[in-house]
């Protein structure tokens, strides 16, 4: 493999450097055919050995490889071929006895001496030879920019094709709205979501609620979306670290979205796309059916209750269609051979065999063993998440809207009297004017990763360390402890070195991957 | 100026292109001289021009005309096959088949042995003689029978690893023949020539996996004259009979049924393939495996964005052929592969990468029309072949492909759908039907050499 590109390099550095020693060459080997080899072969063998002395590297290859570009296009692909054939003699006489026959070979199809194994011969067309065959490179094997033009234009006109024979007729807008805040993770979920939403054939208006206000950080991620309209609105207060108080705030959070979406009279299909969810893009093609309300199935991921769950419902997830046959043996190999099926939990509408609304499924952590927070499970308090409803952004105006009467008006539902946290599903007055997407909730078109750091951890700013670290701690002797205790005075050195948390704008982390030497100034700084 | 443009869109553009490239400055101004010839013989050739402009000005209109109906045709298109529309043909009615019962240890005891033999890639064989126990076309009346069928499970003799040894399927077809010809005097009425045998192993009746031990045993001269339903199709080989049956390799319809995903995915990958390219155990070197054509898809396109292909095989494999344009089907050890049946029935053009090939039901289903077919040695240029196929030829396979008729015949589904690949068997036997007279022979009469082929065929079984 090395051996031929090299080849290929020293041939254009020496089709550059020497041209009238080739065409010499070029002269003798056309005339090598005529004379009597024997003696022209000694003579090219001086001639060789005198002009690698000059030029310094063989001359054999280079010189066999030139004459084959200039006679067939097909001989001009170098040639691997397989130490089949060689003989034990080595130096430069067999090397370009070699590759005389092998040019000879290719020459004429049929002739039995590069290629060892039985030829088929048949009575006429094209026979296919058995045996060692040569592997074809061609001399540069590397993409070709005009050509990968081409074929992007290909990909795009038969998604266009797809779009418009498979894509959903309608195409409103979706209106998706987020809410975000500064942490560890925010770069894991926020870049899946913002890609997820750039690829939506339709108009998407992204309205991000951020909490602690606008930063610098969020609006870098927000920068890489190819949305039709980008809001980044700020929500002055700071993002708590309980879960309880974090979905109260969001669900607040998410109430000012929908009420710029108000302010401003936006049409579409309003879809409260939370960071921390996978969302396929038949989500977003299922979402334009929704009339007022609508109701999808979420399914949750990252979670230990995967194989089986009292309080939800199974949902299959892959429905292989086994039919029942009467051959006794067939009918038991298909069933080994029956896909293994997985039981995700899932939140979201339940239908009865007719396709209504009967009820929703709720899931219920169990307690984790070892989970830190253990407020899990009253925060779950048998709500569903935001993500699970689907609206109508004429559902939120209010004036102008049409609202049919079932639906509640925005001062009754958003801005509820005694306090509590807004309920999305207290937009509709009963459930049975909630529409089931995704065939009856049985399809899960969205997926909840609930996956966090923990509440204190720190991330560089963009994760990019714009200076060296200051501090470096081996991983096993990080301070954090194990529970999150708030500790008042530092922790005691570590054996390495002492160690600095630096609280800031751009706050660091001292990781203990990379060692280096601590130095005396560094112990100044701890405080 | 206008008999220059209309030379200019006459000449074939490819030899125009090259002449240009290749030598710098002299050919085209060979092509100048030639127009500012023409144009002195101007006033003779205004006919022709007028000639030109016409021919040219009708083929634009059937152009536009044929856009136009493109653009009304639906999603997908009828499959016209070369002998007529004969996908879709019922055979019920056509023809007979007598399904000869043979005692278990030529069929059911190899299930029993080894129930790998239902899922693997041979697996047609058990499965067609399952549909022809319950089919309509059997009849128990031998008499009125035009073929007849004899259920043995040749390979079906498996491995450990799952691939089926060829050893003893000569021995176990003689021993069936016999059987046949001395319980039944059918087989002796016409040494077996309307008798047909379900053989999809890698070589077809040659019965050995390796290209050069089958081709020297040739097909079992006992089935010089029965017709052979096989996977191998490969034109001038000595395992091709002629009148044989091609039938695509078996693949399991619900694992494939159930994972499709929704049509409006984009496809976003170029071209798709996973498997090997160089088999090391048996072909350390390189250049026998594929005849070095994967080899050469490998060194050639390994570092090309465009081109997803990878020996390792994904859990995702079915979804994402479901998201490709191209799916490789480059030859193996054999020139066919599952993955032909598995790229139309996930609507990826099939690109065939094997000199010679006869495809499935190749007189039923126009493949050219379907797939890309390229020779082994323009593989290095597989970039340029396939980017150069124009977006409309593209779309027109895709609809071809779309037909639920074309999928259908590409499956042994279960319970059995009309138009589907044991159908398509039917049709091809009763397109052979009637049988020439010639083929009964008189009483007494022996065409078969019973000793003909290597010694240890003989070896009762």
């Amino acid at each position: 493999m090395k051996k031929v590109t090299g080849s290929s390099h020293r041939l254009a550095r020496m089709r550059s450097k020497n041209r009238s020693g080739f065409n010499s060459e070029q002269a003798s080997e056309t005339s090598s055919r005529l004379m009597p080899v024997s003696h022209f072969r000694v003579f090219i063998q001086c001639m060789f050995c005198i002009g690698t002395l000059i030029l310094g590297f063989r001359l054999t290859t280079e010189s066999s490889f030139l004459k084959a570009s200039f006679q067939n296009p097909e001989a001009s692909f170098t040639r691997i071929s397989a130490r089949t054939d060689s003989s034990a003699s080595t130096g430069t006489e067999s090397q370009f006895d070699l590759q005389l026959r092998r040019e000879f070979a290719n020459g004429s199809k049929g002739s039995r001496l590069a290629y060892n194994g039985t030829i088929v011969h048949s009575s006429g067309g094209v026979r296919v030879d058995v045996g060692r065959h040569a592997i074809l490179i061609r001399p540069w094997p590397h993409p070709d920019p005009f050509e990968v033009l081409h074929a992007h234009h290909l990909i795009k006109r038969v998604q266009l094709e797809q779009q418009q024979l498979y894509g959903s007729k309608e195409s409103k807008p979706i209106i998706a709205i987020t809410t975000t805040f500064v942490r560890t993770f925010q770069a894991v979920h926020l870049t899946g979501l913002l890609h997820t939403l750039s690829v939506i054939p339709v108009p998407v208006t992204w309205i991000v609620m951020e909490a602690g206000g606008v930063t610098n950080e969020t609006a870098h991620f927000l920068s890489l979306a190819h949305v039709h309209r980008l809001l980044h609105l700020g929500f002055d207060i700071p993002m708590p670290a309980g879960l309880n108080e974090r979905s109260k705030l969001e669900a607040q959070m998410r109430v000012e979205g929908l009420r710029y979406v108000q302010k401003e009279k936006l049409e579409g299909v309003v879809v409260f796309a939370d960071e921390g969810n996978i969302h396929s893009l038949e989500f977003f093609t299922e979402a334009q059916k929704v009339e007022w309300v609508g109701a999808v199935s979420v399914g949750l991921l990252g979670f230990a209750g995967f194989e089986e769950s009292p309080q939800s419902g199974i949902v299959h997830v892959h429905d292989g269609r086994v039919e029942a046959r009467g051959n006794h043996i067939l009918l038991a190999a298909r069933q080994a051979a029956a896909a293994p099926r997985f039981e995700p939990q899932v939140q979201g509408p339940a239908c009865d065999s007719n396709g209504n609304l009967i009820g929703w499924h709720i899931f219920d952590p169990l307690p984790l063993e070892g989970e830190v927070h253990k407020g899990m499970r009253a925060a779950q308090n048998r709500r569903l998440e935001w993500a699970n409803f689907v609206l109508n952004a004429r559902a939120v105006w209010k004036t102008e809207g049409n609202q049919p009467e079932w639906i509640r008006s925005w001062d009754e539902w958003a801005n509820p009297e005694d306090g509590s946290t807004p309920d999305i599903k207290a937009i509709v007055r009963s459930d049975q004017w909630v529409k089931v997407l995704g065939n009856c909730g049985r399809k899960v078109l969205l997926w909840w990763l609930r996956a966090e750091a923990r509440a204190d951890s720190k991330h560089p700013n963009k994760w990019i360390l714009d200076e060296s670290l200051e501090i470096i701690v081996p991983a096993k002797s990080t301070p954090w402890p194990r529970r999150p205790v708030r500790r008042a005075a530092p922790p005691p050195p570590a054996p390495a070195g002492g160690t600095g948390m630096k609280h800031g704008a751009g706050s660091r982390v001292s990781s203990g991957k990379v060692r280096r030497p601590k130095r005396k100034q560094d112990q100044t700084n701890v405080s | 100026m206008v008999v220059g443009f209309l030379l200019l869109l006459l000449m074939p553009s490819s030899r125009s292109a090259t002449s240009i490239s290749v030598v710098d400055g002299n050919v085209v101004v060979g092509e100048m001289g030639e127009m500012l010839q023409l144009r002195k013989r101007g006033r003779r050739r205004r006919g022709h021009v007028s000639l030109l402009t016409c021919v040219v000005g009708f083929l634009f209109l059937c152009q536009v005309s044929r856009l136009a109906a493109a653009a009304v045709l639906h999603r997908h298109q009828r499959i016209s096959g070369s002998a007529g529309d004969v996908l879709e043909d019922n055979p019920v009615g056509r023809l007979k088949v007598f399904v000869y019962e043979l005692p278990s240890k030529y069929n059911k005891d190899w299930l029993e042995k080894d129930p790998r033999c239902l899922t693997h890639m041979f697996a047609a064989e058990e499965f067609v003689h399952d549909f022809l126990l319950t089919s309509p076309v059997r009849t128990h009346n031998p008499k009125e029978a035009d073929w007849f069928y004899t259920p043995v499970y040749t390979t079906c003799d498996l491995m450990p690893n799952g691939l089926p040894l060829p050893f003893k399927s000569p021995r176990i077809m003689r021993s069936v023949i016999s059987y046949i010809s001395t319980h039944w005097p059918y087989w002796n009425r016409t040494e077996g020539a309307d008798h047909f045998f379900v053989v999809p192993h890698d070589f077809g009746a040659c019965f050995h996996y390796q290209e050069e031990k089958a081709i020297e045993r040739g097909v079992l001269p006992l089935l010089k004259h029965a017709t052979l339903v096989q996977t191998f199709g490969q034109n001038h080989h000595v395992c091709l009979k002629e009148g044989s049956i091609v039938v695509p390799p078996y693949a399991p319809p619900e694992k494939m049924q159930s994972r499709f995903i929704p049509p409006s995915t984009p496809r976003s990958i170029f071209v798709y393939f996973r498997g090997l390219f160089y088999d090391v155990g048996n072909d350390p070197e390189g250049g026998y495996y594929a005849r070095g054509a994967r080899a050469a898809v490998w060194e050639n396109f390994k570092d090309n964005p465009l081109f997803d292909i990878s020996t390792q095989h994904p859990s995702t494999y079915y979804e994402d052929m479901q998201r490709a344009i191209y799916c490789l089907c480059p030859l193996g050890w054999a020139p066919w592969s599952p993955r032909l049946v598995e790229g139309v029935i996930f609507g990826c053009i099939p690109v065939i990468i094997a000199d010679d090939i006869v495809l499935p039901f190749a007189d039923a289903i126009p493949w050219e029309k379907i797939g890309v077919f390229v020779a082994e040695k323009d593989v290095p240029n597989l970039d340029k072949i396939l980017s150069s196929i124009s977006p409309e030829q593209v779309l027109e396979k895709q609809r071809l492909l779309a037909n639920p008729a074309m999928k259908q015949a590409m499956l042994f589904s279960q319970p059995a759908l009309p138009g589907d690949a044991f159908h398509q068997i039917l049709n091809g036997l009763a397109r052979k039907l009637p049988h020439d007279p010639h083929i009964y022979l008189e009483p007494g009469q022996m065409v078969l050499n019973w000793t003909e082929g290597p010694v240890g065929d003989l070896k009762p079984w």
